[in-house]
Formats: C-alpha cells, structure tokens, sequence
C-alpha cells in the first residue's frame, strides 16, 4: 500500500471539488460539507476563484499570497515529514501551491480549502516519494544537509557534539520507525501528529472511512511505540 | 465495583478525543478518574504521542525558519506569475496565413506577370514531356540484347556480358543466378537480411 491518495477514483487532487463525485455527499453527511461554517480560508478560496473566474488575475495573485501565509508553515512540516529533505519539501510545497492556483477554477465550497489544498501536497509528496526510490536503485541517497543539521541543533538550544549526536540519531530512529509504517497508515499518522488534523478532517483528506483513520492510527502508535521502545504497560 | 481495565483501543480514543478538544466518552473518562494504573497507561500514551508530534514539528519549525519561509512565499508568488501566461506558441500556417499570402500575391502583381509565369511554367512542362518521350522512343528502337544485362543488373556477371560469345554470356549469366538462388538461404525470414547484405561473390565480379 502506498498511502496514495487517489487510490479511489473521485480521489484527485484536482478532481477534490466536484460535487457529482459520491463522496461530497458523504461529506456533508459528517458535517465537512456546505453545512459547516466556511472557515476563512475557503472563503479566500472562493473569492480568488471568482476573480480568476472574472480574469483579475492579478488580484486574484494577491489575495492567493495570504492562504500561502495561512497553510505554508504546515505544509513545510508536514512535506518535511514526508520527504526528510528540506529542498524537496520546499518544492513540493512550492508546487502544492501552483497546482492549486492553476486549479483554483475547478475548486468547489463543498471542500474546506484545507482538505483540498493537503491532498494536492500529499499527493505531491507521495509522488515525489516514489521518484525518490526509483533514483535510489541507482544512487546512493543523499543524506541531511550539514546546514539543515545545524539549524536543528541549534534551534533546540543545546550545541555540545553529544547532544547534538545522540538527537540526530533519536531523529533517524523517528524517521526510521515513521518509514517502516504501512503507506496508509504513515499517511494518517502523519496528517494527525504533523498536520495537526483531526479523523474527521484525514477521512476528507484521504477518502477513507473515520472508523478506518482511527483504526490506521491506533495501529501506527502502537507500532511506533513497539519500535521506539515506547512504554506499553498492560492492565 | 470495577473489575476490568481499559483496552488500549479506548485509551487511544480518550487521547485523540482530547487532542481535537471533544469531551472523551464518558465511562471511559469516569474510569481514568477512578483507576491508577489505567491514568498511568494514559499518561505514557500521551507523552509518547505528544513528544513525537513535539520533536517532528520543532525539527521541522528549525528548518523551516521565518526567513526560509518568507523566501519559498516570494518564490511562490514569482512563480505564479507565469502560471496565467502559458508559453508562446508559434503557429503553423493555417488558413488565415495561406488566405494573407494568397490577397498579398494578387494584389503585389499585376495580371500580366502573373501570366508570363503560368505560361513559362507550361511551356516548361510541355518541354519536359516531349524529351522524355523522345528519350523513350530511341531507347525502344535499340535492340533487345542491348537491354538484356539491365534487366537482371544486380544479379548478372558483368564479366560475361562484355564476352565477345553473347550467346554463352547469357548462358553464364543463366547458371549464376541459378547457383545464386541454391545459395540463398532458403527460411523465408532470413531472405530480407540475404538480400541488404553485400556478398563477397559481388565485390570480386564487379571488380
């Protein structure tokens, strides 16, 4: 399993918005639908589409500029989780938002923006992941930058070489662990622990049933706990 | 009385009920207040949970600072520039083009040139047909043996069509073709490679 998702077939990205697609009307169903209040960021989504619609492109440019600033921050953490490569990420999420400017027109309210917008990163991502290991065959990966290293050292306060050494080798183990999940599974446990989303919001995101993104969570901590050493103490 | 503990499934779904600031259910919430051991296990899952999600969104915050962000936001709006602006595609000519050369050509010359063209153009053609039937005509008038070595050009020994015995020249020419086509690879797919392949018999004939 590859975490994909356009797995189903009214999963693509671009395609999110359509509301012949069966699953619009599941969505409504849980209350992610028209009848949730529009959250800021779909009413931005709207307005652009509706300039671009009107060709003011360069308003349409503008107001597009303040959803960057609302979902860039999360969409770098969460393609940096994916991708443990910040250039990638930085691409990918560049590209994220291209595609969904060069969309915006097939863009539909009954989609919070949010759900929309992370697929196509996802998405992005998963693609990127795939490309990544067909190089691999070939290449030796590449590992993380020394700068990058760095700048997480420092950040956490600490500089002496050990403590550096021993987080740098907790972070591989993460990773490690993170990678060694079944694709859905990481896809979930991601969107949840790195993208800040809730079952409710993942099930929109990856068209899968709510019941199903718990489960896939549940077993992803209890995974990550059996590899990471992570306490489980039975009753 | 209380006689079982919390499966770690309800555990898990306590800690994702708090996460997303839902009240979790409530008998499971009543049995975190009452039970130690199970208060314990939550409090490890959580931890757990909450310092995996801890120690990913600061790698990530550290990497991703303000100024990387506020790049990667200029390099956003730079490329969305040209997203409304596809590559300029240079047309192949159509018929507006054909239509423009076509009035550009009646109205640039006048009807008297235009005819010398259409009759230097005829008279050309008509030129060139009569000396290629002229040609034909004396080419049919030689005799038949003239046109004996061209018809089989590729398979003929030339040697022996320049005999002073045309008769046993014909002959030669006969039995080489026939050793030829017992030479030839007789499977059916092999003939196509057989006949683009240079054969040494060839080079030392016509040499």
């Amino acid at each position: 399993m590859s975490g994909d998702l356009r797995t189903t077939p009214d999963a693509h990205p671009v395609d999110a918005g359509d509301d012949r697609a069966p699953r619009s009307g599941r969505l409504s169903a849980k209350g992610v639908g028209p009848a949730a209040p529009v959250s800021e960021d779909t009413r931005i989504a709207i307005e652009i589409r509706d300039l671009v619609q009107r060709d003011q492109l360069d308003e349409a440019r503008e107001r597009f500029g303040e959803l960057v600033t609302i979902h860039q921050r999360r969409a770098s953490r969460i393609a940096y989780q994916y991708l443990r490569d910040a250039s990638e990420a930085d691409e990918a999420v560049q590209d994220a938002f291209v595609k969904v400017f060069s969309h915006i027109g097939s863009y539909r309210e009954a989609w919070p923006f949010e759900v929309w917008f992370t697929r196509i990163l996802i998405n992005g991502c998963l693609d990127r992941r795939k490309a990544r290991s067909r190089r691999e065959r070939w290449f030796v990966a590449g590992e993380v930058s020394a700068a990058d290293e760095a700048r997480v050292s420092t950040a956490k306060g600490r500089t002496d070489p050990e403590h550096k050494l021993l987080a740098r080798e907790r972070r591989a183990r993460v990773a490690a662990a993170v990678d060694r999940l079944d694709g859905r599974q990481r896809t979930v446990f991601m969107l949840s622990q790195y993208g800040d989303c809730t079952p409710k919001e993942i099930s929109a995101m990856t068209g899968l049933n709510e019941s199903t993104v718990r489960v896939h969570l549940f077993r992803a901590a209890r995974k990550l706990r059996g590899l990471l050493g992570g306490v489980e103490k039975k009753p | 009385m209380r006689h079982q503990h919390l499966l770690e499934e309800r555990l898990f779904e306590c800690y994702l009920a708090e996460r997303a600031g839902e009240r979790p259910d409530p008998p499971a919430a009543d049995h975190l207040v009452d039970c130690q051991p199970c208060a314990e296990r939550y409090a490890d899952l959580s931890a757990f949970m909450d310092g995996l999600q801890a120690e990913g969104t600061a790698e990530a915050d550290a990497i991703f600072t303000h100024d990387r962000l506020k790049a990667q936001h200029q390099r956003i709006v730079e490329r969305l520039l040209h997203v409304a602006h596809p590559a300029r595609i240079i047309r192949f000519p159509g018929r507006r083009s054909v239509d423009f050369v076509r009035r550009s050509m009646t109205t640039s010359t006048s009807h008297g040139s235009s005819r010398w063209i259409a009759a230097a153009a005829a008279a050309g053609l008509f030129i060139g047909v009569a000396v290629g039937a002229s040609y034909n005509y004396s080419a049919h008038n030689r005799s038949p043996q003239a046109f004996a070595p061209q018809v089989g050009a590729p398979l003929l020994n030339p040697v022996a069509v320049r005999g002073d015995n045309q008769q046993s020249a014909a002959d030669d020419a006969f039995l080489s073709d026939l050793d030829i086509a017992l030479e030839r690879p007789h499977t059916r797919e092999l003939l196509a490679f057989d006949a683009f392949t240079p054969h040494a018999r060839d080079v030392v004939l016509n040499r």
